[in-house]
């Protein structure tokens, strides 16, 4: 007897089903990611606990979190903007280096002595950010209207998009933005230009409100607003949108740079308000992380947020952990990509179950 | 001042080049196989950096070579399974799949090294597989050095280039496959299980993947580190397309590749005005153009990924 | 020189179904115990309305799905048909309606592609095989070129590529579907000549459709299903157009509508020296002028790929217009985007409901939104949900949707159902003109009457329609005058009451209208 995958008549649609699925999954991989913490002879219970206490109960530590979500949001947004358009974009990684390259020029250009600096200092760290956020636009833009003129693969070359940026940054910060020694990395920016900080005693800068807010905007502008409509519809069927009156070319391009903006924005806010200088490999795969976080939470606000904050607190707890009981981080990175896996493998339960029929019987088909 | 067209300096690029292709092209040669069955398999990073792993642990421990590439393939093979699960069977979204099990593997990966090896790296050489010069071809001038003095993976790698495009298109199961990959349905009518040629092409692309990775580290690096890998994976995908998904232009896209590589290291001891990555970013750039279809359309397998039911 | 197929006893059947069932969701019972016996030599036709369950039969039986319960018997024996190679090995062969050719292949490889060995054991031999095609080919006077690649194939060739596929598989037993729904009334005449040949050669036929014409021109017998079930099986001699209805519908009477006479008003619709290609360049409509006034329908017949969908497109602002100009009233219209002609007061209601007419992820409410979006943007840019709702409940109860609420998701309507919401939305922004592709296919006969009668009343309050279709009965039904559509202009226009059947479809295959038939452009 053998198991078979019959498909099921009708899907499993209800919240409460969707919902034990989910749970399901996520304690399965938390469950997996344990019992390879017992490999390391340590407890996983107490190896979750302390990770969750140093994440989420801890001042400094639910500051960190918050620092980490921040880009990990702004990403995840960019994502459900652009593939709920239809526009499968995977530069954003890029798109946050290109963000960060344009913020720290800026900045840099408004030191003392230097040609901005009659701006005040607020002025500045607004403007390096908007710049930043532009940069990101026109740097995912070019890839959209790709997509739209010439119906490249948007999959494909946005990864290399990727790569391209980060050697733009190995040469910039090599040399001609390096500043006075040997490190590849620029100076450090003025300090009246750093991200205040708006939690006493943590290292959360006022990044995670601007990430915040920009999730209620992108909230509105893809549930509530005609645009949203038109994007989501020309995400859905290009031809039955166009049927319908939506520029679709338009539309993928505007979706583009949307999502290129957020990430260059995120790119922009770490510099200001965590590492305050350029330097090579500042990403950290946020890039992706953000996307995943996005599918998580099935391509709605809501639920990146949630997840985008459950991830970044697994990352800062692993860390952490890691100084504590000895378990080394990458561990969590394990138990975050198993979370993924077992959540898409727990939707084929949606549409399939599993019958134990004898051969001879009907026949069911994997 | 030795000048870039100097001559000792041309041979020494291009025999860099030739050598830092062959892992390019193994993996691509695997993700050729993959994507002609109509499966996008970005997981390929991830899993060269299993098979790296593998060998390593598996050459020090044993002191073979030879251990390590068996235990690349087999290391490689146990995650392509896990791989095709999810494409096949789950059938989710392969981009995010791939992109999901680097994350993995890098996870792994370290945690794994680490366990084997300690907190401290102990920076142990893994035995090596030796270069060797083809007698009497290896001393002509220019040519020699080049192509005749590689290693024996290079050398099996062409051969394998070569097999792959014949299999492809010269026999009834590269018909097949490459019908599996346009049009699964008529593939499918005709009796071909489009599963299992899927399953099949995805392992393949697999043992690409972790041979790159045996031939990284037990040919060139010598070491394991988790770096190891730095988007090789990606670039064999930029090779696929580059190459029209045909392993015989393959080994030509590899090879500008390669030459891109060795040409930022060389160029380091040059010190030449010119910035080292632009030509790193060449390929990449090169790459993009040719997809962009600003030159025609590059006709990808008409079913890459798309998932296919049965009823 | 025909190639016999083994000799067997005439009245034992070759293929034996017994008590199919097939469920693919909780509303749809495809086959519902269904009997079926093919003899050897026969061509038997499987007759049924849009949705009968025909092609769910013979997939089944060609093991590309799998039945919950029954059995299938070959020769008398059972078989378990797990997949199209056990289909293919019994010496079964089917032609699917979308044809399952791989594009970039030629038609030697299509043929070599496949799971079971090549026939009479021969090795890979793509010189060889092709050689054996194109013997084959001239023996059932198919003329195919092996060597020619699939892509640039017109339709009726490609359909002879699957016939060959069969013949090259040596197949006992040949299914198709729907054969007749991409031919010319020429190409189907050529079609059963075949077809008879090799059912005299001893090979078996099962026709599926659902023409009538048909199955009395072609079959020896004909089972009739409805709704799932087998209503009958009769010998085609015996029975008759009337009676074979009453079995498809359960009436016996097909479908007429009251067309009260009107006197067309002004010219709304003008086009002069149509040309539009499309994608690759070729011509497609290649130089059309037509007239169309306030209260008429104006059909245009002619078969699937004379330019009909490319008129239409350019008409409504999908695809570019080549030359030649588009009015509308007194606008020229003919670079306007569909958002500016919609507003203008032209309404489309598309053919493939499906994936062009409505995006079926979304509920009623949003598809009702689509296409005006302008009425329901409020000033601060959000949607107006509210309007919306409202107009969604009117349509609904209007069109006489079978559904909860307008939150209900649009894809999960019948294709009656969902085909009112389209034809709905469109007729309730009171357009001046009415642009309609194939608007009953795929519709049994109630939701069809719902959507004819709908366009008679705007008819009657004064729109013009333009009426494209494949389905003659529809044309004849509805039209006011009736243009036949074939190469890419109109070869001939006529008023409905001044022409006959022979002379459109003879217009249809590309012959010419004499003038002692009315011809009049």
């Amino acid at each position: 007897m053998t198991p078979y995958l019959v498909r099921r008549l009708t899907p499993l649609d209800s919240r409460l089903a969707l919902a034990a699925l989910y749970a399901g999954a996520i304690v399965a991989a938390v469950a997996a990611g344990g019992s390879m913490f017992a490999l390391f002879g340590a407890n996983p219970v107490t190896a979750y606990l302390s990770l969750i206490e140093n994440a989420f109960f801890d001042l400094r530590g639910f500051g960190y979190t918050l620092v980490q979500a921040t880009p990990l949001i702004l990403v995840a947004l960019g994502a459900i903007v652009a593939w709920r358009s239809g526009f499968m974009y995977l530069g954003f990684d890029g798109a946050m280096i290109v963000g960060s390259t344009t913020a720290t020029a800026f900045a840099l250009g408004a030191g003392p002595g230097l040609p901005l600096d009659m701006l005040p200092s607020t002025i500045v760290v607004a403007l390096a950010v908007l710049v930043g956020a532009m940069a990101g636009a026109l740097w995912s833009a070019i890839v959209a209207v790709l997509q739209v003129r010439t119906g490249g693969n948007t999959v494909l070359i946005s990864l290399m998009t990727n790569y391209i940026a980060i050697v733009l940054v190995q040469f910039l910060v090599s040399g001609p933005m390096r500043a006075v020694g040997d490190q590849p990395q620029t100076s450090l920016i003025d300090r009246a230009f750093w991200l205040p900080i708006i939690i006493e005693g943590t290292r959360t800068h006022a990044g995670i409100l601007i990430a915040l807010v920009m999730a209620a905007v992108i909230f509105v502008l893809m549930e509530k607003s005609a645009v949203g409509y038109e994007l989501v519809a020309a995400g859905l069927n290009q031809k039955a949108a166009r049927y319908g009156g939506v520029d679709v070319g338009r539309r993928v391009v505007q979706a583009g740079l949307v999502a290129g903006a957020l990430a260059g924005l995120a790119g922009a806010i770490t510099i200001l308000g965590v590492q305050h200088r350029l330097l090579d490999g500042l990403s950290q795969g946020a890039g992706f992380i953000g996307i995943v976080a996005a599918l998580l939470g099935r391509l709605t606000v809501p639920g990146s947020v949630v997840a985008s904050l459950l991830y970044s607190g697994l990352t800062v707890g692993a860390d952490a952990m890691q100084r504590h009981t000895g378990l080394p981080s990458a561990l969590v990175q394990v138990v975050q990509a198993l979370i993924v896996l077992f959540v898409l493998a727990a939707e084929i339960a949606r549409t399939h179950r599993i019958a134990l029929r004898a051969p001879s019987a009907a026949k069911a088909r994997a | 001042m030795s000048t870039i067209f100097d001559a000792t300096f041309l041979v020494t690029w291009l025999a860099a080049g030739v050598r830092l292709s062959g892992p390019l092209l193994l993996a691509a040669l695997g993700e050729i196989y993959a994507e002609r069955s109509g499966v996008l398999n970005v997981g390929v990073e991830g899993t060269i950096l299993i098979g790296a792993l593998a060998s390593y642990l598996a050459a020090v421990a044993t002191g073979s070579p030879a251990i390590g590439i068996l235990a690349a393939v087999g290391a490689a093979l146990a995650a392509s399974l896990l791989l095709a699960f999810f494409y096949v069977v789950v059938q989710a979204s392969q981009v995010v799949v791939g992109i999901v099990f680097n994350v993995l593997a890098l996870g792994l990966a370290s945690v794994i090294y680490r366990a084997a090896m300690g907190d401290v790296p102990a920076l142990t050489s893994a035995p090596m597989i030796e270069s060797f010069s083809i007698p009497g071809l290896a001393n002509l001038p220019a040519v020699g050095p080049i192509l005749f003095q590689q290693s024996p993976m290079l050398y099996a790698t062409l051969a394998l280039a070569v097999a792959a495009g014949l299999v492809l298109y010269r026999t009834r199961f590269g018909l097949n496959l490459r019908a599996v990959g346009e049009n699964p349905r008529a593939a499918a009518a005709a009796g071909l299980s489009v599963v299992r040629m899927r399953l099949l092409c995805i392992l393949l692309s697999g043992v690409g993947a972790g041979l790159a990775g045996g031939y990284l580290v037990l040919c060139q690096v010598g070491l394991f580190r988790d770096t190891i890998v730095a988007g090789r994976g990606f670039i064999a995908l930029a090779i696929v397309i580059l190459g029209r998904w045909n392993p015989f232009a393959a080994i030509l896209a590899a090879f500008a590749f390669g030459l891109a590589d060795a040409l930022g290291l060389s160029l380091q001891l040059l010190a030449l005005p010119v910035a080292p990555q632009l030509f790193i970013a060449l390929p990449y750039l090169m790459t993009v153009v040719a997809i962009s279809g600003l030159f025609g359309r590059a006709r990808s397998p008409a079913a890459l990924m798309q998932p296919y039911q049965e009823e | 020189m025909m190639v016999p197929a083994p000799p067997v006893s005439p009245d034992r059947p070759i293929v034996s179904l017994r008590g199919i069932t097939k469920r693919f969701s909780p509303t749809l019972l495809a086959n519902d115990e269904i009997d079926f016996d093919l003899r050897a030599g026969e061509i038997h036709a499987l007759l049924g309305e849009n949705g009968a369950g025909k092609s769910t039969l013979m997939q089944i039986l060609y093991g590309l799905y799998a039945r919950d319960a029954g059995a299938i018997l070959i020769d008398g024996a059972p078989m378990e048909m797990s997949g199209p190679q056990s289909a293919i090995a019994c010496g079964i062969g089917m032609i699917h309606q979308e044809f399952m050719l791989v594009e970039p292949f030629t038609v030697t490889e299509n043929l070599l592609m496949g799971g079971l060995a090549l026939p009479g054991g021969a090795r890979f031999d793509p010189a060889e095989a092709g050689a054996r095609i194109r013997m084959l080919s001239e023996a059932y006077g198919l003329d195919v070129d092996p060597d020619a690649v699939v892509e640039h194939l017109p339709v009726g060739v490609r359909q002879r590529v699957e016939i060959l596929k069969l013949l090259y598989r040596d197949a006992r037993v040949l299914i198709l579907d729907e054969p007749t729904a991409v031919l010319t009334p020429q190409e189907v005449q050529a079609l059963f000549v075949v077809l008879r040949a090799l059912r005299d050669a001893g090979r078996s036929i099962v026709i599926v459709t659902h023409k009538m014409q048909e199955v009395l021109a072609i079959s020896d017998r004909v089972t009739v299903l409805r709704d799932g079930r087998r209503v009958a099986t009769v010998a085609t001699a015996a029975t008759s157009e009337d009676e074979l209805v009453r079995m498809m519908v359960g009436r016996s009477v097909s479908l007429t509508m009251e067309r009260p006479p009107t006197s067309p008003g002004r010219v709304v619709l003008s086009v002069r020296q149509l040309v539009v290609g499309d994608a690759t360049g070729a011509i497609k409509v290649a130089g059309l002028d037509l007239d169309l006034r306030a209260g008429e329908i104006v059909g245009i017949a002619g078969v699937d790929g004379n330019g009909q969908a490319e008129l239409i497109e350019s008409l409504f602002g999908l695809r570019p217009v080549a030359s030649g100009g588009v009015s509308f009233g007194d606008e020229d219209i003919t670079d306007w985007s569909p958002t500016r002609r919609r507003a203008a007061g032209i309404g489309y209601i598309p053919a493939d409901r499906r994936r062009v007419g409505s995006l079926v992820e979304l509920s009623i409410l949003e598809n009702a939104m689509l296409g005006d979006l302008g009425r329901y943007r409020r000033r601060d840019g959000l949607l107006d949900r509210r309007r919306g709702l409202d107009d969604a409940r009117r349509l609904i109860e209007r069109f006489g949707v079978r559904v909860s609420g307008p939150l209900f998701p649009a894809g999960k309507l019948s294709g009656g159902n969902l085909q009112k919401v389209v034809l709905g939305r469109e007729v309730m922004r009171e357009p001046d003109l009415l642009l309609v592709e194939q608007p009953s296919r795929g519709l049994d006969i109630g939701a069809t009457r719902a959507v004819w009668s709908e366009l008679l009343n705007q008819r009657s309050g004064s729109k013009a329609i333009l009426l494209v279709s494949a389905e003659l009965e529809e044309i004849l039904n509805l039209s006011d005058r009736i243009a036949v559509m074939f190469g890419g202009k109109i070869a001939g226009l006529f008023d409905a009451d001044q022409v006959d059947l022979a002379t459109i479809g003879a217009l249809m295959a590309g012959g010419r209208a004499t003038p002692a038939q009315g011809g009049r452009s």
